[in-house]
């Protein structure tokens, strides 16, 4: 129906732009695997020495540990408030909705050095400057709209009909929800966590203000290499955690879709 | 709760109907309740310590010495500047593909919304350098700017406004492109056929009927936009010169150069306030849920 010239037109400048938000992506990725040890792009030829350096250096294994950690139980709990959160937000509560959507949304979206330098000042006197779980704590506040975002949004597009099938063969409510609903929209909680998982690994200013500069994080690793060393080691490291991510999303996607049928077969 | 008219229940989940019959919150309250008991310990208590931290020690003063002070004034100017800069860019480039995401058959439109989010996966402060490297006096565009004979110099085009701008944009188009679409794929695409085949134009069905409906979507993306960008630190630290110091890089100094926490606090006051204002209109006319589209579906 449409004119194809101007159809071609939209889809070549939607392209356009799909080359510009990838284009950086492609040159970090291309240099970690740089042969020389300059930036060049693009690289003259491809080498894993960067990769080789970063996992034979003692500081850059730290950070990679430390940020593991702190991501890991940022999304553990980010999960564990936000999938009630969003339950309830989908399906209990009427009144009041707009005030607690509005409160995920300033937990996501306000300024990280407004975060960072409260936290700060609120660590202070509670002994929780320093330390991992604080830094998980702060971490898990932007963490958790993620979750919310992604499983009310799962939840909109489930059938619920199926939770009151297996609640018309004698399910409890709670067993119906465990049972059935909870693994169907396993794949948005995942998801959820993961960039739950993502946008701590991130987190640069309050990672600097509730850690110091005794432990660093990848972040404040990476914020350091980028002002002083200029050769391809932070493509290298920041590379290494997107493809570990990513491997780590397929896999549970994966082990996810395979174990899905069955459990319904056996409890619906 | 819609299960109570569904017959047989187990005797305790009948005492788990009857309390929620009587109480239609609680169950709602009760699952909330976690989350928000976070989000207070964690968000708003240490919010609210800061605004008494920037009032405590000198009462007013701090907010006199910003309000009146040409150089955070200016720092001010040049953030909203940047901030609009960064929104109108997202809109004019993520419109288009938002657009094409929602005329695409399902297996392209999977394949386009995974690109989109894909930059999501890489560290920003890194996707902040890569345009270090394309923009640097030897990088990339110059090669081929100075190469091609277009200019026997090299451009200045690293650490000013264009290089942060650019930066920006590129970190803040899939939150664009994700709003949009969650908008324009609600659109009932039989009204704009509609209108072609009572004569319109293919541009003039587009710009009276689809572009109207697609509105709600840009102002919500826009409102989230600024409020994002007016949070960016790392890009104008390291793509902008001076010129282009933004608040955030601006509080950094004053909390951990000058450790003048009142007025550090009270900085961080004055742009939670613009924040919040800017959320609390978001709220009032958008749903949490559409956000992201549920990011990426």
């Amino acid at each position: 129906m449409r004119a194809p010239r101007a159809s071609l037109a939209v889809n070549g400048l939607a392209g356009a732009v799909l080359v510009f938000l990838l284009f950086p992506v492609l040159v970090v990725v291309l240099i970690s695997f740089s042969s020389v040890d300059f930036l060049s792009f693009p690289p003259p030829s491809l080498s894993l020495r960067w990769y080789r350096t970063i996992f034979s250096n003692f500081e850059w294994i730290n950070a990679f540990l430390l940020t593991l950690q702190v991501g890991a139980l940022t999304a553990l709990l980010s999960t564990l408030l936000g999938v009630p959160a969003a339950f309830a937000l989908s399906r209990h509560v009427k009144r009041g909705q707009n005030v607690v959507n509005a409160l995920v949304l300033a937990a996501l979206v306000t300024p990280p050095i407004i975060k960072a330098i409260s936290i700060y000042l609120y660590y202070v006197p509670f002994g929780l400057l320093n330390t991992v779980p604080g830094l998980a704590f702060a971490h898990t506040v932007s963490g958790i709209p993620f979750v919310v975002i992604n499983v009310v949004a799962g939840l909109r597009g489930y059938d619920r009909d199926l939770e009151r099938a297996a609640s018309i063969h004698g399910a409890s409510p709670l067993r119906a929800v465990l049972g059935i609903t909870l693994p169907l929209i396993a794949p948005s909680i995942i998801v959820g966590a993961v960039f739950a998982f993502m946008q701590s690994a991130q987190e640069l200013l309050i990672a600097m203000f509730v850690l110091g500069t005794l432990e660093k994080p990848l972040a404040v690793k990476l914020w350091e290499g980028v002002r002083v060393a200029i050769d391809p080691s932070l493509a290298a490291a920041t590379t290494s955690v997107t493809v570990l991510a990513i491997l780590g999303l397929v896999t549970v996607m994966l082990a996810g879709r395979r174990a899905r049928p069955t459990r319904v077969a056996v409890q619906g | 709760m819609t299960v109570s008219t569904l017959p047989a229940y187990p005797a305790r989940s009948a005492r788990l109907k009857r309390i929620s019959a009587e109480y239609p919150h609680a169950l709602g309250l009760l699952l909330l309740a976690p989350m928000l008991s976070w989000i207070a310990v964690f968000f708003i208590f240490p919010t609210a310590w800061m605004i008494w931290q920037s009032f405590s020690e000198r009462g007013l003063q701090p907010y006199a010495t910003i309000l009146t002070s040409a150089i955070y004034l200016k720092v001010l100017l040049t953030t909203l500047k940047i901030c609009v800069i960064t929104t109108v860019g997202c809109l004019i480039l993520g419109y288009p593909v938002a657009y094409v995401l929602t005329t695409a058959r399902p297996s392209t439109r999977a394949v386009l919304l995974i690109l989109v989010v894909l930059p999501y996966w890489l560290d920003f402060i890194v996707r902040s350098y890569s345009w270090m490297i394309l923009l640097g006096r030897h990088g990339l565009i110059n090669q081929l700017v100075t190469g091609l004979g277009i200019s026997s110099t090299s451009l200045p085009l690293l650490y000013n406004l264009f290089s942060v701008s650019i930066g920006m944009i590129q970190i803040l188009l899939p939150l664009t492109i994700l709003t949009l679409f969650s908008t324009m794929v609600r659109i009932d695409r039989r009204l704009v056929d509609a209108a072609t085949i009572h004569g319109a134009s293919p541009w003039r069905a587009f710009r009276t009927v689809f572009l109207p409906l697609s509105l709600p979507g840009v102002y919500a993306a826009c409102l989230l936009l600024f409020v994002s960008a007016l949070g960016f630190y790392v890009t104008p630290a390291l793509l902008g010169g001076p010129e282009q110091t933004m608040i955030s890089q601006t509080i950094m100094v004053i909390a951990s150069d000058l450790l003048d926490w009142p007025l550090a606090s009270a900085a961080g006051v004055l742009l939670l306030v613009v924040t919040t204002s800017l959320l609390v209109l978001y709220s009032r006319f958008f749903r949490l849920d559409r956000m992201l589209g549920g990011m990426a579906r």
